[in-house]
Order: structure tokens, then C-alpha cells, then sequence
């Protein structure tokens, strides 16, 4: 008797709830007009991509047929993939890379920020010329680097040679072994001011009487950053990874330029795999099934970014 | 605790003089009331006795120790700030243990300490909340603790009311004023607001342009001005200043309005005006010295009620006199209407009267 009524008054109360909501909808029925264009657009230039990369996942492409003319595999794309001894080095290569240009980028772009948090004179240009990397584009500074690093003509294998610390210049990214690293390095060289004018606007924003308090408590140098700049610093260092990481999860310029994926895929990494794989060697199918993998990873970063934002928003609103 | 001495202190940037040779002695046990306008060199001069800045010239004496070139952390003191400066990843706990741990106090009893502060300022059941789940007046209370943990020699408070809202603020300037009996703490206050000045502290600090303005108890302050920029911070509504001129003549003094009017002073103001460097005299009244009559009284002056503004206790009547503009409270069954001619009689012995040109207080003798 008791749960009939129960079910029947949520019936109750739920039915006024979804015609409430399309009558809001109808209410507001200009509103929708005005944002249909823009739902349109993005529907085109957004879903449709994803959802014709999530198709092609399921096809195989041969390079002589027409691409219309595919032929449906189901998971086979996938299983290959994961069987592949490639997409685990491309996997191994890809985590190397996100993981050691995001963590170092941090830690130097929040170290220039500290040493330049203090006034002293030329701050501003050093501020400036640290920012250069940033600014320039990666294309060309991809090219630079090619030639520092050359084995022939390279600026740091003549130092090197010249100090006497090597016989002959070294083949930085001709050599399996040093390939990945060399990228790497010029990778945070381009990144870290990103992650310097973050965390200096972050620190502009620490308060200057929480400061005060400590010292009078006695804190020393250390302890105040430990205490309360470093706490304070905590959402927006969070930000500023998960910037860093999907941008480096996505890197294609540096690697594709410098090295192409090479010396055998030893400097590949997935973005450039998935070119390589789609526009190399037309395999849509698998190449698409690469993206979809990647996709999901990133929308998983993508989720905890947005919830730390969100966390930023909930602790201005109270403080 | 221990007294604190500041000596011809002088803060200076670049050629901007934010304190000016400041000397004051606060015994010890005393609560001391720095009070002026914004600007005035107040919060410099706490920032100086802190340690949070350095001094251009002169001495600070916390107990019998020059404390000049020490750090703020081994100078002994305790800071209450005007955003509270609680930390907001800390627990209240951690905030008042704060201070402990970084004196390296063994663990036992921090906790004794802290519990005894929060015991003390009736916040125990607050220890395990975040700053941001307190009103504005438990943080402040919070921000008592942290200084009170440490059992300071002093106690430095920089406006540690303005925060809050007025009904707030009334409540939490008794409990500091209770906090200070309780203790017998030396606390030098920062406030903008003459009435916390007045009614907390000992002796009150009045400053203006980076100058000590004038140094003793509030009554003294209050009954005495030692000049107009105290005459007219000092009480509300303002002490009303009139500008005069005076004409000495067969032993007594006379001032005279350029309306037209003029006003027989007593023998000892006579006394007062005859040492004025300038026969521009400012003759100054607060509004419950002033009397108001509805018809004319010898020795009454006549004025013009401007506004009139009840206030429940006590009607505040606005008169225009001589150019100023004067403040005359009246009981509020005295009915006053606007652009009413009124008479106003002057209480001689308890008026005030200014040298214009110096603008500081003519005494008598």
C-alpha cells in the first residue's frame, strides 16, 4: 500500500518536472534560436570529426581502394594496435616525453618565477628574454635546434670538441639513445616560460599580509614559502600541469621536424605516429583508431583540468 | 610584557617623510592608541616597532633591548592584522599552533597552549574548522589567539576592527578591551577610528602628517586639544571651530564676528587670547558645551538653525555662524526647525580657543 503510493507520487512529481522543462524550453524558444548557428557550426566542425574518426576506427582503408569504398574490420584496428610492438615504444616514448617536458618545464618555469618575483635591476628584460622561447614559432625554433645539435656543424658538439670533453661532436638526434632527451630538451626550453608566467601570476596574487603574519610568527624564508606561498600556489600549479601535459600528450611540431619519428620510431611519439600512419601511409582505420585511444586519454585529463578550475571558482567565491 | 620606547623615530621614501620624529613611552601593561586620517604615519609606525620595516633614524626600545636590527621573530611580539592574515589551508588548530612550531616548542605543549588560548577566547569547538567556515568575527578572535598563544612583551594591533561590521565591531572592542584587563598586555592599536581610541585605550597617540600631534589619556585629549587638528578629529560630531577676531581693551578681551556680532570674554580666556601670536583667534565648542535658545539671552549670539537632526537621545542642530558651520546637541523635546532663528550661549569656562596662525591652543597661563 505504502510503496504504490510512493511510486505513484513520484510519478506525480516527476511529470510536471519534464513538462516544466519543456515548457522553460518553449519559453525561451528565441534564446535557442539565437545560439542554433552557433550549435550548428560546432556540431559540423566538432561532433561530426569525432564522430567520423570513431567510424573510420572500425574500417580498414587499403591504399588502392577509394577511401568510400572501406571495408568494415570491427575491433580488428584496435587489437592490431595493441599487439603491435610499435605502440608500446610509441606509448613508452609518448609518457618519457609528456612526463619529463611537463614535470622540468614546471619546475624551471616556477623557479624563473620565484627569482624573478623579487625587484632588482634588468628584471623586466630578463623577464623579456626568457619569454623569447615562447614567442618564437615552433617551426622555426624547431629548425634552430636541428643545427645546434648538427654532428657536423652544431654549435655544442664544436664546444664540445673544442673543451675537449669529446673527441668528435656527438649524433645527438641520430642516435636512438639521445634522440628522445635532445627533443625533450628543446621541448622545455620552448615551454617553461608558459609555465613561469602562470605561476608569477600566481604569486602576484599571494597575499602580502598572510606574508607578514608568518614572519612575525617567526617563519624564515623557506617556511614562508612552504606555509603560505606554496599552499596558495596550489591551484594554479595544478592548472598549469594540466596545461602543460595535454599540450605535450599533443606535440607534433618539434618531434616531426627534427627527427621525424626517427632513428627507427625511437623519438615517435603518438601524434606523430598517428600522421605518419594516416597521411604517410594512408591507413585511416588504424590511424583513427589511434586517435579515438588518444582522445579518451585526453578527456580524462581534460575532466580532472576542468574540476580544478572549478575547485579555483569554489575557493574565490568563499575567501 | 615590557614597556616599549620609541625614540625621535623617523621613516623616510625617497623624500616623502612617513614618520616624523616620533617619541613615545607606552609603560608596561599599557594600551596605547595610535589614531589619525589615513596617511597619518600610523600603520608605518607599527610596521617600525614590528620590524616590518626599517627605521630611517631614530631608536625602538621593546623592554630594555634596542631592537633596531632584530627580525620581527626575535623581537618578541605578536601582530593582529586588519584582513586577520589567518592561513587559510590551516586548521584554527594549525593557525595557532603555528607560531609555536616555528619556535620549535615540543609538541605537548603547543597542544596545552593552543587549547588554553581557544579555552581563553571560547572558540574549542572552532579548532577543527578552516578560517573560511568562520564569520568575520570568530577569524578575528582566531587572529587574537595566534598572538595570544605566544605570550608576547607586546602586542601590536593594526586596525583589527575595521573589517568587521558595525554591530560586530562593538562587541569585539569590549572583548579586546576585556583581553587587555584579563592580560595586562602592552598592546600599541592602529585605528582610523577616534571613537576605538577613545573608548579601549590608556593613552591615545593622535598623528597627523607623519607628526605626533599629541600624546596622553583620552579625557585629556578630549577636555585639552593641543591643537585644532586634535580639537576637531577628537569627539562626534566634530568640535566646532569659528574663526574670530580678537580686540584686547581695559583689562578684558572681546571677539568679534565679521558678521557683526561680538562676544565678552571671561577674565582667564582674556588671559588666553592676550598670548596669541595673531588677533586671528579660532574660538573652538563642542556641541554639549553650546546652549540654544529660542529668544534672545544677553550674552546669546544670534545664528540660524541649518538642519536639524534627531538622532533618538539627542538632536543635533546645525547653526551657520560666522562662515562655520556649528554643532549644538539639545534635548529632543526642544522642537528646532529649519532656517529657525535661534540664540547660542557659549560655555566660557569649557570653550577652547586656537591661535589661527600656529593653530595650536591658547592656555592661559
Amino acid at each position: 500500500m505504502t510503496i504504490v503510493s510512493g511510486k505513484a507520487e513520484a510519478r506525480r512529481r516527476l511529470q510536471p518536472a519534464t513538462s516544466d522543462v519543456l515548457r522553460k524550453m518553449w519559453e525561451h524558444r528565441a534564446d535557442y534560436a539565437y545560439v542554433l548557428p552557433a550549435i550548428a557550426v560546432m556540431l559540423i566542425v566538432i561532433a561530426y570529426p569525432i564522430y567520423y574518426t570513431i567510424e573510420l576506427s572500425f574500417f580498414n582503408t587499403p591504399p588502392g581502394l577509394q577511401l568510400r569504398d572501406k571495408i568494415f574490420v570491427g575491433f580488428n584496428n584496435y587489437t592490431a594496435i595493441l599487439t603491435s610492438g610499435v605502440f608500446w615504444q610509441v606509448t613508452f616514448n609518448t609518457l618519457i616525453w609528456t612526463a619529463a617536458s611537463t614535470f622540468i618545464s614546471f619546475v624551471l618555469g616556477f623557479a624563473a618565477a620565484l627569482a624573478l618575483h623579487r625587484d632588482f635591476i634588468g628584471r623586466g628584460i630578463l623577464r623579456a628574454i626568457l619569454i623569447i622561447p615562447w614567442v618564437i614559432s615552433a617551426v622555426a625554433a624547431s629548425y634552430i635546434w636541428k643545427w645546434i645539435y648538427h654532428s657536423d656543424f652544431g654549435i655544442i658538439g664544436a664546444v664540445l670538441v673544442e673543451l675537449g670533453w669529446a673527441t668528435r661532436p656527438p649524433n645527438f638526434i641520430d642516435s636512438v639513445s639521445t634522440v628522445l632527451p635532445s627533443l625533450i630538451v628543446v621541448n622545455i626550453w620552448r615551454e617553461f616560460p608558459f609555465a613561469m608566467i602562470m605561476m608569477t601570476a600566481g604569486l602576484q596574487t599571494v597575499p602580502e599580509q598572510l606574508l607578514r603574519a608568518a614572519k612575525v610568527d617567526g617563519a624564515n624564508a623557506w617556511q614562508r614559502f612552504w606555509h603560505v606561498t606554496f599552499p596558495h600556489l596550489r591551484n594554479v600549479s595544478t592548472v598549469t600541469i594540466l596545461l602543460l601535459a595535454v599540450a605535450n600528450f599533443n606535440s607534433f611540431i618539434i618531434p616531426w621536424i627534427m627527427t621525424g619519428g626517427g632513428p627507427s620510431n625511437a623519438s615517435h611519439i603518438w601524434i606523430t605516429h598517428i600522421y605518419e600512419l594516416a597521411f604517410g601511409r594512408q591507413r585511416w582505420g588504424v590511424a583513427s583508431a589511434y586517435s579515438v585511444l588518444l582522445f579518451i586519454i585526453l578527456m580524462t585529463l581534460g575532466y580532472f583540468y576542468v574540476r580544478a578550475l572549478s575547485g579555483n571558482e569554489r575557493k574565490d567565491g568563499s575567501a | 610584557m615590557a614597556h616599549v620606547v620609541l625614540k625621535d623615530l623617523v621613516k623616510t621614501y625617497g623624500s616623502f617623510k612617513a614618520v616624523n620624529e616620533v617619541s613615545l613611552t607606552i609603560n608596561d601593561g599599557e594600551f596605547v592608541a595610535l589614531v589619525g586620517p589615513s596617511g597619518c604615519g600610523k600603520t608605518t609606525t607599527l610596521n617600525l616597532v614590528a620590524g616590518l620595516t626599517s627605521a630611517t633614524s631614530g631608536d625602538i626600545f621593546i623592554g630594555d633591548r634596542v631592537v633596531n636590527d632584530l627580525d620581527p621573530k626575535d623581537r618578541d611580539i605578536a601582530m593582529v592584522f586588519q584582513n586577520y592574515a589567518l592561513y587559510p589551508q590551516k586548521s584554527v588548530y594549525m593557525n595557532l599552533a603555528f607560531p609555536l612550531q616555528m619556535r620549535k616548542l615540543p609538541k605537548g605543549e603547543i597542544d596545552r597552549k593552543v587549547r588554553e588560548a581557544a579555552r581563553v577566547l571560547d572558540m574549542t569547538q572552532l579548532l577543527e574548522r578552516k578560517p573560511r567556515e568562520l564569520s568575520g568575527g570568530q577569524q578575528q578572535r582566531v587572529a587574537l589567539g595566534r598572538a595570544l598563544v605566544r605570550d608576547p612583551a607586546v602586542f601590536l594591533m593594526d586596525e583589527p576592527l575595521s573589517n568587521l561590521d558595525a554591530k560586530l565591531r562593538v562587541q569585539m572592542r569590549s572583548e579586546i578591551k576585556r583581553f587587555h584587563q584579563d592580560l595586562k598586555a602592552t598592546i600599541i592599536y592602529v585605528t582610523h577610528d577616534q571613537l576605538e581610541a577613545v573608548t579601549m585605550a590608556d593613552r591615545m597617540a593622535v598623528m597627523n602628517g607623519g607628526y605626533l600631534q599629541q600624546y596622553d589619556s583620552p579625557a585629556q585629549v578630549f577636555a585639552h586639544p593641543a591643537n585644532m587638528f586634535v580639537a576637531s578629529f577628537v569627539g562626534s560630531p566634530a568640535m566646532s571651530l569659528i574663526p574670530l577676531e580678537a580686540s584686547m581693551g581695559n583689562g578684558g578681551a572681546v571677539l568679534t564676528s565679521a558678521e557683526g556680532w561680538s562676544l565678552e570674554l571671561s577674565p582667564r580666556n582674556a588671559q588666553k587670547v592676550a598670548r596669541a601670536t595673531t588677533k586671528k583667534v579660532v574660538l573652538g565648542a563642542r556641541h554639549s558645551t553650546i546652549k540654544l535658545h529660542k529668544s534672545a539671552v544677553p550674552g546669546a549670539i544670534p545664528a540660524k538653525a541649518y538642519t536639524v537632526e534627531p538622532t533618538g537621545d539627542v538632536t543635533f542642530v546645525q547653526a551657520l555662524l560666522s562662515g562655520a558651520i556649528v554643532n549644538i546637541s539639545v534635548s529632543p523635546n526642544i522642537a528646532v526647525t529649519p532656517d529657525e532663528q535661534i540664540w547660542l550661549e557659549f560655555d566660557q569656562e569649557r570653550m577652547h580657543l586656537f591661535d589661527s596662525e600656529t593653530e595650536m591652543a591658547l592656555e592661559a597661563n
